[in-house]
């Protein structure tokens, strides 16, 4: 196993998920990191926001994260070793005020990493743009939608659920023109 | 009234507090409920920890609102609503009674 001062955020946030796994603790990663992740770092967070499936027992989840060396400071953990700060949420896993359907699995050298799917991610950052009025969200929403695929429709479906439906019109063309960013570069891949 | 669901006096008076104003600060909680301050704080931090409010510094005070990305927030109005209504009239009225309108720097009253 790699050193943890070696680790990628996202190698670090796979080894931290699969101990707490193996330690009966179900966890998906949410947040900026999933932002980090799927926009091929355009985009750095400094943090891992870890959601319990269920509800976790704050003592058992310290216990093992401090089994792997990470110290507490306050309600968050930080290795020695790493800059990144793990934060174990409160469930539920909700985006916005859904709950999270869909699980994503991706295998690292340091472990196999849950996190929520693309398109909640961007959901997840829309949600902070509708509600706080947070234009970095906003922007790694379209970092999100620019490298992964983002299922719109879905986005749309679920800002009408959250009576968004005004404000998701206001950026679905700056959405839109980030997906086809996307295609067209995807398409100059394919044909070289 | 949900002291038995919330396992505090204070975070459900906190949650009421918010529910009728919109916002506030732990001092103010305290002062309006005969809390105290150190006690409001506490069960602030415990929902803010949990996502049911989030709160923003505002010069040296933190303010408190309801966290709009809660999953149950709509439900947990409806509730609070159902639970002002048991509250008597006098401690129902202090709370939806404060003055909220802005008040002019250097005004004195």
């Amino acid at each position: 196993m790699k050193p943890v001062r070696e680790m990628t955020e996202a190698e670090l946030a796979a080894f931290v998920g699969q101990h707490l796994r193996e330690r009966g603790i179900r966890v998906v990663l949410s947040g900026g990191m999933c932002v980090t992740i799927y926009a091929r770092n355009a985009y750095v967070s400094g943090d891992l926001d870890f959601v319990p499936e269920v509800f976790v027992d704050r003592r058992k989840v310290s216990a093992a994260l401090l089994e792997i060396g990470f110290e507490h400071h306050g309600r968050l953990f930080k290795h020695p070793e790493s800059p990144v700060w793990v934060d174990i949420r409160t469930p539920p896993l909700a985006v916005g005020r859904e709950p999270v359907k869909q699980i994503c699995e991706l295998v690292f050298p340091t472990g196999t990493l849950r996190l929520i799917s693309p398109t909640d991610c961007a959901k997840d950052r829309l949600a902070n743009y509708y509600y706080f009025n947070d234009r970095q969200c906003l922007e790694q929403a379209r970092l999100v939608v620019e490298h992964t695929d983002v299922d719109l429709a879905e986005a749309e479906r679920w800002s009408v659920q959250e009576g968004q439906e005004a404000r998701f019109a206001q950026v679905k063309e700056s959405l839109l023109e980030a997906e086809r960013h996307r295609e067209q570069r995807s398409a100059a891949r394919q044909t070289e | 009234m949900l002291e038995p669901l919330l396992g505090s006096q204070d975070a459900e008076r906190a949650l009421l507090y918010l529910y009728c104003l919109g916002e506030g600060y732990p001092r103010q909680m305290a002062r309006t409920w005969g809390s105290t301050f150190s006690a409001m704080q506490k069960q602030l931090e415990r929902l803010e920890a949990g996502g049911v409010v989030y709160s923003r510094r505002l010069g040296r005070t933190r303010l408190y609102r309801f966290n709009p990305k809660y999953p149950f927030l709509a439900e947990l109005q409806t509730l609070l609503a159902r639970a002002l209504t048991f509250y008597p009239d006098a401690e129902r009225q202090s709370l939806l009674m404060q003055r909220q309108r802005p008040r002019m720097a250097g005004k004195p009253l």
